[in-house]
């Protein structure tokens, strides 16, 4: 404003020294202050200036958001969310999430900032914190680098641009979801690159390669295993162990049938004396472990890389000779394991097979769900039932749950039940959560009983308002 | 107050832990001899001692009286057994004996300061008190109003080295003189010394406004009664809220409630809630305060709710500060229509020129869109006009709702910029 900065030096230097002139002021200023001094002339002018601001101009609004916004759920459901991120019963966030995106809800956006924010730290609920973000997700994650991940959702879009220009979480995903769609094109695309990746680079996206793995992996992946970096050619020996007929497996099983010979009902076994140069590039760590030998470790390690197909359940009750039985037992947990078979689990868990390092509920889990309730039931005679249950994918089978829950309903509130019923809290199905248990009284005092109920109660209301 | 709904009682518990382990209790076999009277509910709860605790609440506070030893306030017996009666599982009963006391004690004290609007115990005392407040008000101004023209003369240069000091100085004396509100203006003043590049203008212009006020208050008789109330509000006067019911002017409206600030202090929590009449178009403006770590009353309804009632306005050139009176149940509300950007500013204006030490404004823009500016961020009307958003305040609730799309937003204007308080998308309101 004209005259403005006269009055300041006015005021700053004392009019003493520098007397206040009004004359560069505007008019309707100078017409009010009549015989008023510097601070009549200021207040006048300070209204003035506040009364005559103007809008600010040549913004540009930020673009809007592509697409459609999906249906919001009742507000009763949407404030069982915000209690949620409030820190109310938040471990079940990530089951509300999905249950919602599940029946085609949205989620209301002003809730995505503290969403965003809570998975930024915790990658298990990314994809849904995307899912529900739908077509603000790249959106946010323009406006705020701290939101970064969430460009996730857009590499889906297939845009090679993504794989040469973008950035590590952009070229990650856009990898991904090639390899879902075409993992030809997504080998190709990564042996393209290869030599001039970083070693931490080529080791994370050999791991993608899980995804669709396939014969015609097979040559990358022997060129794989004379990398530079050790993490890469353990990751590749992994992922050819895990390819059916390939020469990987082949050469096991001569290594195989070299040191274990079934003779005359029993399996002879003539432990490794020396680790060789071929066995090394296969992957087999030298290194033994705390608790067991060298020569044992070795044979270990070949029984477990061993297809299945080349050796028989039998041999599961067949005497063993040369070393100890536990040895192969643990290595054939490792091959069921690795093959995913349920053949196998299951004979290993029948005979009471050693799992080794492995918990026998990792065999457990090789089961179909149905025959799970069965199996805990039988085991839970020798193995800690949570334990059992504790490694298992949640949501349980309702057998499982409602096994398990008659169980607690009994034991009154003795604390040793108190882990594997806050498992059972969360792992328990939509369709039992309106076990009996929860109708019962659970007294006044905070024990694990009461809050089991309250979790199961929280979680059956949630699918109710989300239906 | 008469049944309060759980949602409110909710809004009562000091913390999420108390109104989970209130709910806890809000079960009829946890209590005995519990009963309501038409101004108090109570019972007795067992909790972990022999003792059962004796819980009673003043529904008209609502105050709360319980025997158990918690420090929360108001304990989870009170809140369950709230709890309790708002689900309609308290039967009626005569009041027992040691209700009945603690609330015809209540009842005796509260009755004392509450005479008729306007009378006074002791009317000549309470003049003799006016008086002797007038004269200290008026030398306290004559100070100030020397103490300014030195500075003017002597210059503000040098005045960062002892400005701050003698700023506070000069504030507790306004506390003294019984001026608080000139001494917050002054404090104010305190503030911006040698803060950024633009200091010595800042400064000027607080310091312009204190001397408006110890100018105008010169000539009090002079002015219009309205504006005299207004200077003295200013001065740091406090209306009683009994001459405001009884005095103020009254307005009947469907308020919608714009949104809430809330500005936590070491010492005093405030709270301002911003109306608007669906018919009238007036504004209105609760302030609401509480100790530190207190809760605040509920509110009378949610932001972007209709709360219907009359509004009490408090004297003054510019009428904003009222007190409510709700008549009816608050219920739900559309979207308000809002202004440009440029309609927006202008009725800021007309509020300086009713009050020129007005400070906060409430506005509803229409139609706005999120713009980066600066550092920080801006809403741009359909006509390219912007205002920008209050540096600091976090904006990503606001903008993930409107995902840069068009959106309505209500929000507290001061110079430094907007802190929207409401948004509506579609009708949707979105508390930020």
């Amino acid at each position: 404003m004209k005259g403005w900065d006269g009055l300041v030096s006015s005021a700053l230097l004392g009019t003493d020294r520098r007397p206040a002139h009004f004359e560069e002021l505007p008019e309707h200023i100078q017409e009010r202050l009549g015989d008023g001094g510097l601070l009549d002339a200021a207040a006048l002018a300070t209204v003035y200036k506040r009364a005559g601001r103007k809008p600010l101009r040549e913004l540009e609004p930020i673009p809007a958001a592509p697409g459609e916004d999906r249906p919001l759920p009742r507000p009763v459901a949407t404030r069982r969310l915000a209690a949620m991120l409030g820190g109310f019963q938040t471990s079940a966030l990530g089951e509300w999430l999905r249950a919602a995106d599940a029946r085609g809800w949205g989620v209301p956006p002003e809730h995505l900032p503290a969403l965003a924010d809570y998975a930024r730290h915790r990658a298990e609920y990314r994809p849904l914190v995307i899912a529900a973000a739908g077509r603000r997700a790249r959106w946010l994650a323009d406006l705020n680098p701290e939101w970064r991940y969430l460009h996730a959702a857009v590499a889906e879009s297939n845009d090679p641009e993504y794989w040469t220009h973008g950035n590590a979480v952009q070229r990650r995903t856009w990898l991904r979801t090639l390899r879902q769609q075409d993992p030809h094109a997504a080998r190709e695309a990564l042996a393209e690159v290869w030599p001039t990746e970083s070693a931490a680079t080529r080791a994370d996206f050999l791991g993608l390669l899980t995804d669709g793995l396939s014969l015609q992996d097979e040559d990358f992946l022997e060129s794989a295993l004379d990398d530079r970096s050790r993490e890469v050619r353990r990751s590749a020996a992994r992922l050819l162990a895990r390819i059916p007929g390939s020469k990987y497996g082949e050469r096991m099983t001569e290594r195989l049938h070299s040191h274990l010979v079934p003779s005359q009902g029993v399996l002879a076994v003539d432990l490794p004396k020396r680790l060789s140069q071929s066995m090394e590039r296969d992957g087999i760590d030298s290194q033994n472990p705390e608790g067991i030998g060298k020569r044992a470790w070795w044979f270990l390690q070949i029984v477990a890389n061993t297809p299945l197909s080349a050796m028989e359940l039998a041999w599961l009750q067949t005497p063993v000779e040369g070393c100890a039985p536990d040895i192969l037992q643990a290595g054939w947990t490792e091959a069921a394991i690795r093959e995913g078979s349920a053949e196998w689990a299951r004979a290993l868990l029948q005979s009471e097979a050693s799992t080794g390092d492995r918990s026998p509920a990792e065999l457990l889990r090789l089961l179909p769900a149905d025959e799970w309730a069965r199996a805990v039931d039988v085991l839970r005679k020798t193995v800690d039932v949570t334990e059992l249950v504790g490694g298992l994918p949640v949501p349980w089978p309702e057998s499982l749950a409602s096994m398990i829950l008659d169980q607690l309903a009994k034991v009154g509130s003795n604390r040793a039940w108190a882990r594997l019923a806050s498992i059972a809290a969360r792992a328990v199905p939509p369709d039992v959560l309106d076990h009996p248990i929860t109708r019962e009284s659970t007294g006044e005092e905070d024990t694990w009983r009461r809050r089991l109920v309250e979790t199961l109660t929280f979680r059956r209301e949630m699918y109710e308002e989300l239906s | 107050m008469g049944l309060w709904d759980v949602e409110q009682v909710l809004g009562l518990a000091p913390d999420a832990a108390s109104a989970k382990a209130g709910q806890g209790l809000a079960r009829v076999e946890k209590w005995t001899e519990a009963g309501a009277s038409d101004r108090a509910v109570w019972g007795l709860c067992q909790g972990s001692g022999k003792q059962p605790y004796q819980t009673a609440v003043d529904l008209s506070g609502p105050a709360y009286k319980c025997s158990c030893p918690s420090r929360k306030f108001p304990c989870k017996h009170a809140l369950g057994l709230l709890l309790l009666n708002a689900a309609g599982e308290v039967r009626p009963a005569d009041e027992v004996d040691w209700v009945k006391t603690w609330m015809d004690q209540r009842a005796a004290r509260a009755d004392q300061p509450e005479r008729k609007p306007g009378e006074v115990a002791d009317p000549i005392a309470a003049q003799q008190r006016a008086s002797r407040r007038a004269d200290r008000v008026s030398s306290g101004m004559a100070e100030l109003k020397g103490w300014l023209d030195d500075q003017v003369r002597v210059g503000l240069g040098g005045f960062d080295q002892r400005a701050y000091t003698e700023l506070s100085r000069l504030a507790a004396r306004m506390v003294d003189a019984q001026a608080p509100g000139v001494a917050g203006a002054v404090r104010r003043a305190a503030g911006v010394v040698g803060r950024g590049h633009g200091w010595p203008g800042e400064l000027l212009e607080e310091l312009s406004l204190v001397h408006l006020i110890v100018s105008a208050h010169d000539r009090l008789a002079d002015l219009p009664p309205s504006l005299a109330d207004t200077v003295l509000s200013r001065i740091g006067w406090s209306t009683e809220t009994a001459r405001v019911l009884a005095e103020g002017e009254k307005v009947r409206d469907d308020w919608l409630v714009l949104g809430r600030v809330i500005e936590p202090d070491d010492r005093l929590t405030v709270r301002r809630v911003w109306l608007r009449g669906a018919t009238t178009g007036r504004l209105g403006l609760i302030l609401t305060f509480a100790a530190a770590g207190r809760p605040l009353d509920p509110l009378p309804a949610r932001p972007g709710e209709y709360v219907p009632g009359t509004l009490s306005f408090y004297p003054g050139a510019l009428p904003m500060r009222a007190l409510l009176t709700q008549t009816d149940p608050r219920q739900p509300a559309p979207r308000p229509a809002g202004l440009t950007a440029r309609q927006a500013l202008a009725s800021y204006v007309e509020s300086l020129a009713a009050d020129p030490w007005n400070e906060r404004w409430p506005l509803v823009l229409q139609d706005v869109r999120p713009a980066a500016h600066g550092e920080g961020w801006a809403l741009v009307d359909a006509d390219g006009d912007g205002l920008e958003l209050l540096p600091g305040w976090d904006a990503w609730k606001l903008l993930a709702v409107s995902a840069g799309d068009p959106i309505t937003v209500a929000g507290e204007w001061n110079r430094a910029g907007l802190r929207p308080m409401t948004c509506w998308r579609d009708d949707r309101p979105v508390i930020l």
